[in-house]
């Protein structure tokens, strides 16, 4: 490929072409410490086996809380080495309906506690603020519009929480 | 004791300074050593003079700009996944590297360090 090594090359231009070549060396060397760091160190990504992730990882699996290298969580491993169930298991209080409910069920549970889009039952969304604020004692919210279903989810009994329109439960309760 | 340790201590420091009391070495004296032959002189005008330097940056980015770089790396990753990354040794890619890479530098690279070194070498008067 190169044409440096004709025979009519003088011995100066030898000299020449051996400078070259040393500092061509050089930078070889740069580059194989480099690479040689980079796949020491495991910095290539492309260099690890998947076969040798999924070994660490299932290791990680079976062994509760062993740090699986660069294992991905999902297989259960956080950086602490500390493992995590799938379906989250702490039991906590909704707070719009007061119940006591699983944290891995607890978007299903809203949809039902806040009423879906699609399988709404009849109420707007408006009304469900007049329904919470008939519940929170005494708190002073401005009633956007009776509706009439809203009265029916408020208990009778609410003493003292219902300072708000009066006139307006009362005409409901008939 | 005070003594007997003073004496140690003073025993031990004459063992050493026996290491360093040899004839110092010869600098007047090339030895079997011929003097430095033209080759050598080159160098250490490259070097006292910077241009070894600058000149070593030039092949650098040049060799960076045509891809060779790139080129060597993908070489060593590929020879790294074959061995085991964890048993390749500098040298080892030095010596997968060195064919292919003095072989596959551009002309036009190389044509272009010659001249400066060549030139380099006119002003110098090495020529």
């Amino acid at each position: 490929m190169s044409t440096s090594n004709d025979g009519s090359l003088t011995p100066r231009s030898q000299h020449a072409s051996n400078c070259f070549d040393d500092l061509l060396d050089s930078i070889i060397a740069d580059v194989a410490s480099e690479c040689h760091r980079i796949a020491r160190l495991g910095l290539d990504r492309s260099l690890e086996a998947e076969e040798e992730e999924l070994r660490l990882s299932q290791l990680s699996d079976s062994t509760r809380g062993a740090a699986g290298g660069e294992g991905s969580s999902k297989h259960g491993v956080d950086i602490f080495g500390q493992s995590h169930p799938a379906v989250a298991s702490d039991i906590f209080e909704c707070m719009n309906c007061g119940r006591p409910i699983v944290a891995g069920r607890f978007a299903p549970h809203l949809e039902k506690c806040m009423g879906k889009g699609r399988n709404a039952r009849a109420k707007a969304t408006r009304s469900t603020t007049v329904t919470r604020s008939r519940h929170s004692r005494g708190s002073p919210v401005s009633v956007y519009a009776p509706y009439s279903t809203s009265a029916q989810r408020a208990p009778n009994g609410t003493a003292g929480g219902v300072s708000e329109d009066p006139s307006d439960y009362n005409i409901e309760e008939q | 004791m005070a003594k007997s340790s003073a004496f140690m201590a003073s025993h031990w420091f004459f063992a050493l300074r026996g290491s360093i009391t040899r004839p110092p070495t010869p600098d007047g004296d090339e030895g079997p050593q011929t003097e430095p032959s033209l080759r050598e002189i080159i160098n250490i005008k490259l070097i006292e003079s910077g241009e070894k330097e600058k000149l070593m940056e030039l092949l650098r980015q040049r060799l960076i700009e045509c891809g060779w770089r790139d080129d060597m790396k993908s070489l060593c990753r590929a020879y790294a996944r074959k061995k085991g990354r964890n048993n390749v040794t500098v040298d080892d890619l030095i010596h997968v590297i060195t064919p292919k890479g003095r072989a596959s530098v551009p002309d036009s690279v190389k044509a272009e360090l010659l001249q400066r070194i060549k030139s380099f070498l006119m002003s110098a008067s090495l020529w």
